[in-house]
């Protein structure tokens, strides 16, 4: 990668617009000045969601937004992003296709489906996972994959 | 493929070709790009040819050294001197001198950027400058200008729009090369290219196609497609062509994960959480036969829900009496319906109950003679009037329409006492209609997540997951295939154009990325090409 392509790269990246949905319900975050703000996670397509993004000043609105719902972001200084409205776009499911190249040919050697689900467990699932009723409170969030299964627990409550 | 003739191609392969060449200036300000590639019999441009040395080439750029020894192209008076000018179009035609130069083919045709700089040679009393021609596309009304277009609706092909960006720039139909149609259309009910620049507006309603813009020797607007499946264009049968073939070296990571980002086309339904959407209070009475209230999921009115139901907090039958039935609808995305329904007989019962104790009121009380006295009214033939008792002490007495009175009015009460508030909450999950960004990524099977080097691709125009994908492999494909650059030197080929594929004997694909040489008036000029190994899926 040359030296341009870097920082063409860092550029884009730190035009710093995002849209992602909403991973847990929002709550009080203390953050490192030292002040309470009301803050959530946010799904934005990756492996891992961004933890305790606050939301931007004069949009009180939006923390009676649920998971689920899109919002967008944009980078603050500091390399944080902040939650600064609702958005109309969101992120999507992913569809990868894994190839393999010779000397002279490329095949398709499978394909996957990758999306992140963020929703409150049900009943049954509280039963069937981390070791039945009452380990895990209800209202707990988890990230499922494309095929429904749970990945992780977001948060529990 | 640039055309050539077959007189003209057959020259070129033979070993005694003579090939030869013209530079030709036009006057800016009065021949555009238009009227010289469309109508060239309108145009006088100057013939340069002997003027210029040191001549190279490549699809993008022509440099040369430009000798005037008589003064002519002088900045400062010379006769000429507009035609070196800022903007000024120059061409460069090819060809070979035993056929007529009707049957030669343009190689180049750019403008000169700036002000030239100019040297007195001294000892040759030459003015020397050395000229750089840029290629059409190589402007910043092409690269930085940004632009906004119309407005295109659902099912318009994608060519429309370019042409549109074209005619924008000035470009007629006569300059491209660029079919009408490029087989794909707009997805969206609304579509429009905003604050690009046009460069990018085309190559961005390109890409959907696969294809990628240039501008051909002639000037005109072409397009080369990324598709690596395609047949080749030329296909060299011998090594009578071929000068010297290299596998070169590349420093740079090769691209191994393509990520095609899109918008869908079809709004899809985000929901949230089941939650509390809105409450309602209700005050009813005897007669409210039924009462409806409109219960709308914001404030605003605008709030869409789905599977709402209604959670009763006090009900309307809370107490010992049951006395009519609470019910909940959806009407429509935004709002709901509460009724409350009044059993019919409670409106009868409590009539029944106010005439009973209005009719008890009349019921009067009567002494019998000998006994004691009931009651403290009397009717006589004047009609009721008080009377003091007849008897000489006081008795207690009891008048029976008061006890009648006093059960109605205790059943209106009752009926009261029961009417009057409930509360109600409504339940449900909010949902807004938004556009998904989906993606297809082709990747190489086996990277690790630390061995990734990914080219991400934004392009709205995309419209399915389908074709998506297919943009995604065929994108993988092309840059696996630049990561094993070649690089060729052949005897000049004048059909070749940026993109083409050349098939070497033993069956080898070739795809140009570029290609430059040096040009001299009869001699051979060795092309080389830089391009990479096929690869195909």
């Amino acid at each position: 990668m040359s030296l341009r392509k870097i920082i063409d790269w860092s550029i884009t990246e730190a035009s710093g617009d995002l849209t992602g949905t909403i991973a847990s319900p929002f709550y009080q975050f203390f953050d490192s000045n030292g002040s309470w703000t009301w803050a959530c996670d946010v799904d934005i397509g990756k492996d891992q969601p961004l933890r305790n993004v606050p939301v931007a000043n004069n949009n009180r609105d939006i923390i009676y937004a649920q998971v689920g719902m899109p919002v967008a972001l944009k980078r603050q200084v500091g390399n944080n992003y902040a939650i600064v409205g609702l958005s109309k776009t969101t992120v999507g499911d992913t569809h990868i296709i894994y190839m393999r190249f010779g000397d002279a040919f490329g095949q398709v050697t499978g394909t996957a489906r990758y999306a992140n689900v963020y929703r409150p467990l049900t009943y049954g699932e509280l039963a069937n996972y981390y070791g039945g009723y009452g380990n895990v409170p209800y209202g707990s969030i988890g990230r499922f994959d494309a095929n429904g299964d749970l990945v992780e627990l977001i948060r529990s409550y | 493929m640039r055309h050539i003739s077959n007189t003209l191609a057959a020259l070129m392969s033979d070993y005694k070709s003579q090939p030869d060449y013209r530079i030709y200036a036009f006057r800016p300000y009065e021949d555009s790009y238009t009227k010289i590639i469309t109508n060239p019999a309108a145009c006088h441009p100057l013939d340069i040819t002997d003027l210029c040395s040191e001549i190279s080439w490549s699809p993008t750029q022509v440099d040369f050294t430009f000798k005037d020894s008589t003064g002519d192209f002088n900045p400062d008076g010379g006769q000429f001197r507009s035609y070196l000018a800022d903007g000024c179009i120059l061409r460069l035609k090819e060809g070979d001198s035993r056929v007529s130069e009707d049957q030669w083919v343009w190689t180049f045709t750019g403008a000169i950027r700036g002000q030239l700089g100019w040297v007195m040679n001294r000892a040759k009393k030459t003015l020397e400058s050395k000229v750089t021609v840029y290629s059409r596309d190589n402007t910043s009304a092409f690269k930085k200008r940004q632009m906004t277009t119309q407005n295109y609706t659902k099912g318009s092909d994608l060519g429309v729009a370019l042409r549109d960006i074209c005619k924008l720039m000035g470009i007629t139909g006569g300059e491209i090369r660029i079919p009408y149609t490029l087989g794909r259309s707009f997805y969206f009910n609304n579509n429009q290219i905003c604050q690009l620049a046009p460069w990018e507006g085309m190559s961005q309603l390109l890409e959907v196609a696969m294809d990628v813009p240039i501008f051909d020797g002639e000037g005109k607007l072409s397009s080369y497609s990324k598709n690596m499946n395609r047949p080749a264009d030329v296909v060299f049968d011998d090594d009578s062509y071929i000068l010297d073939y290299q596998v070169v070296s590349r420093a740079d990571d090769a691209i191994n994960k393509v990520q095609v980002t899109f918008l869908d086309s079809n709004m899809t339904k985000v929901g949230s959480t089941c939650q509390k959407l809105g409450e309602a209070n209700i005050t009813t009475g005897f007669f409210t036969f039924a009462e409806h209230l409109d219960c709308y999921f914001s404030q605003d009115k605008k709030q869409r829900a789905e599977n709402t139901f209604m959670k009763v907090i006090k009900s309307i039958n809370a107490n010992l009496l049951p006395i009519g039935s609470e019910s909940y609808k959806q009407i429509d995305d935004f709002h709901g319906e509460i009724t409350i329904s009044i059993g019919i007989w409670v409106p009868l019962l409590a009539t029944g109950m106010l005439a009973a104790y209005v009719a008890a009121a009349w019921i009067p009380d009567y002494s019998t003679p000998g006994q004691p006295v009931v009651g403290v009214a009397m009717v006589d033939d004047f009609g009721p009037a008080p009377v003091v008792g007849t008897t000489k002490t006081p008795h207690p007495t009891l008048s029976w329409g008061k006890v009648i009175q006093a059960v109605a009015l205790i059943g209106i009460m009752y009926i009261m006492m029961c009417l009057g508030s409930c509360q109600y909450e409504i339940w449900g999950t909010p949902y807004d209609m938004a556009y998904i960004e989906k993606r297809s990524i082709a990747i190489v099977e086996g990277i690790e997540y630390y061995q990734e080097n990914e080219l991400d691709i934004k392009n709205d125009f995309v419209g399915t997951q389908d074709w998506s994908d297919t943009l995604a492999m065929t994108e993988l494909t092309y840059q696996q295939s630049k990561a094993c650059p070649r690089q060729l030197t052949i005897r000049d080929y004048l059909g070749l154009e940026i993109g083409d594929i050349i098939q070497l004997k033993d069956g080898r694909k070739i795809c140009i990325s570029n290609m430059k040489k040096t040009i001299k008036r009869g001699q051979i000029a060795p092309l080389v090409i830089d391009g990479f190994k096929v690869l195909t899926y």
